[in-house]
């Protein structure tokens, strides 16, 4: 076994302990092991940081499979929430980042096989501030939409009078998971419009034209427009709690269909489908 | 001479409230003649702020260790002394002290003895036996109980490991089982309901609408809870006024509500109207003006003061009476399902502890130092052993084995000799025995117990400047 492949078996077993530990930590409602969990989801991230890291170093962008975008997707989810759990400290971050991180992480090993074509002007900044910054605004939004979803839950619970059974009662209250959607939206739909602009500008550049009639343009307009809804919803119409709640999950039930869907079972573009 | 533990006490459950206060122990002094002697002569010197009260049991020969917990639900004395005649001691020197006799106080309480008194004392400090079961307060009580044994010298071997076991116990039972997770009062469910809303009370502000014992009550858990003011709105204003004092907050003149109401994101109302004075229209524009910021209403008034549509509003949260009554009684019977698996948890302590009670005779103790002795010996030998076989000096000769084995043993016999004659002698004098044996399996660890970092904090010296210390750790 080759040390790449050590790597990739304790990121994913790194992950896969802390999506059991944290899993385990909320349903006996153990504090420590919560904790646990975001330490050993912190240990695979660094390795996973390293591995991306040799890549960035000594692999040509020509050169990537479809593995490596998911590794960088999984990695961005995991670096927004670092970043959350640091400023808050909610240990229950991992129940939400680590499957969703070992589930991207995992599908990347199967997709390791063959290269994605990519223009070569592409290379460069685009590649920054393109899928970069694209990356980081769907980590944002799954991270509201895993706030959303207990938030909802929640929600529905104490409007109900239904008791919170169990791990909900160790959850964050209802304005701090309202919070977590405000930043998400705020620094997350100038991100996504800043990514889509880019795209165009380089399309322009690249093919001559800024439209091309692609699906992942279609999917990506229509997330757009949501998203900048909600955003003028949150910022301009006081917009709070459970509307743009259920309005992020919904964006990214619509991000993940445009990635698994036209990212790698339509003919565009963007296809991550992989070319021997 | 066999000491025996027994537990005498009465509570909420074998006496009615009369009787707990006629024999509570509170505040109690013994007699004159109990104190001692060199206090008689300067009885009117002012006492040291920090001399421990007068024992109100004193240690004699019927009572070896004592130790009295009295609150308002229960007075328990445990006390370890020879036999039976160690509770008729009690139980005479217990009423004398209140002014009865014995026989008036022998119907309302119960008496354990060994192992059921340890669990019984578990129970206690765990708050199983509590008349609210889960609450809190118990475990510091019987600290302070504790605390005061211990300053007037009425402690030794038992009571001390007894109690430091129950608090370990109790801690156990905290963090193993939900026992005191969910609130039991009308007035604490409503807080916990307003932390699930808004997370951090610090930035929140309250109204009370209208008085009343519970809602003043739910007022001091918010403000307990870190909330930043709290408004008060009633009709008569000076009670407004009156009750703002109290909680340090600002008067609202009742017909300034709707204006106000905006600033306050949880409001308790209790007024004696007899129609809703808030409804879902009213709430409307105050939404607004609060830029949809969610807003608790804790209705604790019959007939009620807010209208049910209010709960159907984005961002409003109504509970009523019957709701939070419902919220209690769930979190009364979950409480009383984690009461089985604590008391579970109970049992098994109360056996360890029996172990370690029977440990204190001689005999198990000598078995104990020398089984740990040997074992220790014959691993090391083991040990050394394999290092021989694998330098390649091996060796086939068994009767070598043999001879070592017969050789650490021997060791370790004469090594032990003298501690365990030391015992023996200590063990044919009347008090010092425990005392010698607890300290012999303490020192040599024999009861395999961890010890916490932190343990005896306050009775270390302080690390900074010494240098032995320093010498030790950095392995010179």
């Amino acid at each position: 076994m080759s040390l790449f492949a050590y790597a990739y078996l304790l990121i994913v077993l790194a992950y896969l302990g802390a999506t059991g530990l944290s899993l385990f930590g909320a349903l006996r409602r153990r504090p420590g092991l919560r904790r646990a969990a975001v330490r050993v989801a912190f240990g695979g991230f660094l390795l996973h940081t390293m591995l991306l890291g040799h890549f960035f170093a000594t692999e040509t962008i020509p050169e990537w499979s479809a593995g490596v975008y998911l590794k960088m997707l999984s990695w961005c989810v995991l670096a927004v929430s670092f970043v959350l759990w640091h400023r808050l400290r909610w240990d229950f971050l991992s129940l939400m980042v680590s499957p969703v991180a070992l589930l991207l992480f995992a599908s990347s090993i199967t997709h390791a096989q063959g290269t994605v074509q990519m223009p070569k002007a592409l290379h460069g900044v685009f590649f920054a501030l393109h899928i970069g910054v694209l990356f980081a605004s769907i980590a944002l939004l799954a991270v509201a939409c895993g706030a959303g979803l207990l938030f909802v839950h929640q929600e529905r619970k104490i409007k109900t009078k239904v008791r919170l059974a169990g791990f909900l009662q160790d959850m964050p209250g209802l304005s701090a998971l309202d919070r977590v959607n405000h930043w998400a939206v705020c620094l997350g739909f100038p991100l996504f419009t800043l990514g889509m602009l880019t795209g165009f500008v380089f399309a322009r550049m690249t093919w001559g034209k800024m439209l091309s009639a692609d699906p992942k343009e279609f999917m990506s307009l229509t997330i757009w427009a949501l998203f900048a809804w909600l955003f003028y919803g949150r910022l301009f119409l006081d917009w709070r709690g459970r509307r743009p709640a259920k309005m992020a999950m919904l964006l990214f039930a619509l991000a993940v269909v445009s990635i698994a869907g036209v990212n790698f079972f339509l003919q565009s573009h963007h296809g991550l489908m992989e070319r021997p | 001479m066999t000491l025996s533990i027994y537990l005498i006490g009465l509570n909420h459950k074998t006496a009615p409230v009369e009787v707990r206060e006629k024999f509570a122990l509170t505040g109690v002094c013994p007699p004159p003649e109990d104190l001692p002697a060199d206090a008689s002569p300067d009885a009117h010197a002012p006492a040291s702020p920090d001399a421990p009260p007068p024992a109100l049991f004193p240690v004699g020969k019927f009572l070896k260790e004592v130790v009295v917990l009295s609150t308002c639900n229960r007075v328990e004395v445990l006390a370890v002394g020879p036999g039976r005649d160690t509770v008729e001691a009690v139980l005479e020197r217990w009423a004398g002290l209140k002014g009865a006799t014995a026989d008036e106080l022998r119907p309302y309480v119960y008496i354990h003895e060994q192992l059921d008194a340890v669990q019984h004392l578990f129970c206690v400090a765990s708050s199983l036996d509590s008349m609210v079961l889960g609450e809190p307060q118990i475990l510091g009580q019987l600290k302070d109980a504790y605390r005061k044994a211990v300053a007037q010298n009425a402690t030794g071997v038992i009571c001390n490991r007894l109690l430091h076991k129950a608090f370990s116990v109790a801690k156990r039972v905290r963090t193993e089982t939900a026992i005191g997770g969910s609130a039991v009062s009308i007035s604490y469910a409503a807080v916990e309901l307003a932390k699930r809303i808004f997370g951090e009370m610090q930035d929140r502000n309250a109204m009370l609408i209208g008085a009343g014992e519970m809602a003043e009550l739910a007022a001091t858990h918010l403000l307990t809870s870190g909330i930043q003011k709290i408004f008060v709105a009633n009709r008569t204003l000076e009670r407004a006024v009156h009750l703002a004092e109290q909680f340090r907050g600002e008067a609202v003149a009742f017909d300034m509500l709707h204006e106000r109401l905006h600033e306050v994101d949880i409001i308790i109302s209790s007024t004696g109207a007899p129609t809703a004075i808030l409804k879902a229209k009213d709430l409307k524009p105050v939404l607004k003006k609060r830029r949809n910021r969610p807003m608790f209403f804790i209705d604790i008034a019959v007939p009620r003061d807010i209208d049910p549509d209010v709960n159907n509003l984005d961002n409003v949260y109504l509970y009523d009476i019957d709701d939070l009554n419902e919220v209690v009684e769930e979190n009364l019977a979950q409480r009383q399902g984690e009461a089985v698996k604590a008391r579970g948890i109970v049992a098994q302590e109360a056996v360890k502890f029996g172990i370690w009670l029977k440990s204190l005779d001689l005999t198990p103790t000598i078995k104990d130092l020398l089984e740990q002795g040997r074992e220790l010996g014959r691993r090391e030998l083991a040990k050394t052993l394999k290092r021989i076989k694998s330098n390649g000096k091996a060796h086939d000769d068994a009767d070598v084995e043999l001879a070592l084995e017969m050789l650490v043993d021997s060791l370790v016999r004469k090594l032990y000799c003298q501690p365990i004659t030391f015992l023996k002698r200590r063990a044919e004098e009347e008090d010092s025995a425990r005392r010698y044996i607890d300290i012999t399996r303490r020192m040599f660890n024999l009861d395999d117990e961890s010890v916490p970092p932190d343990a005896h904090q306050d009775r270390r010296l302080p690390r900074e400047g010494c240098g032995a210390c320093n010498h030790v750790e950095s392995g010179d």
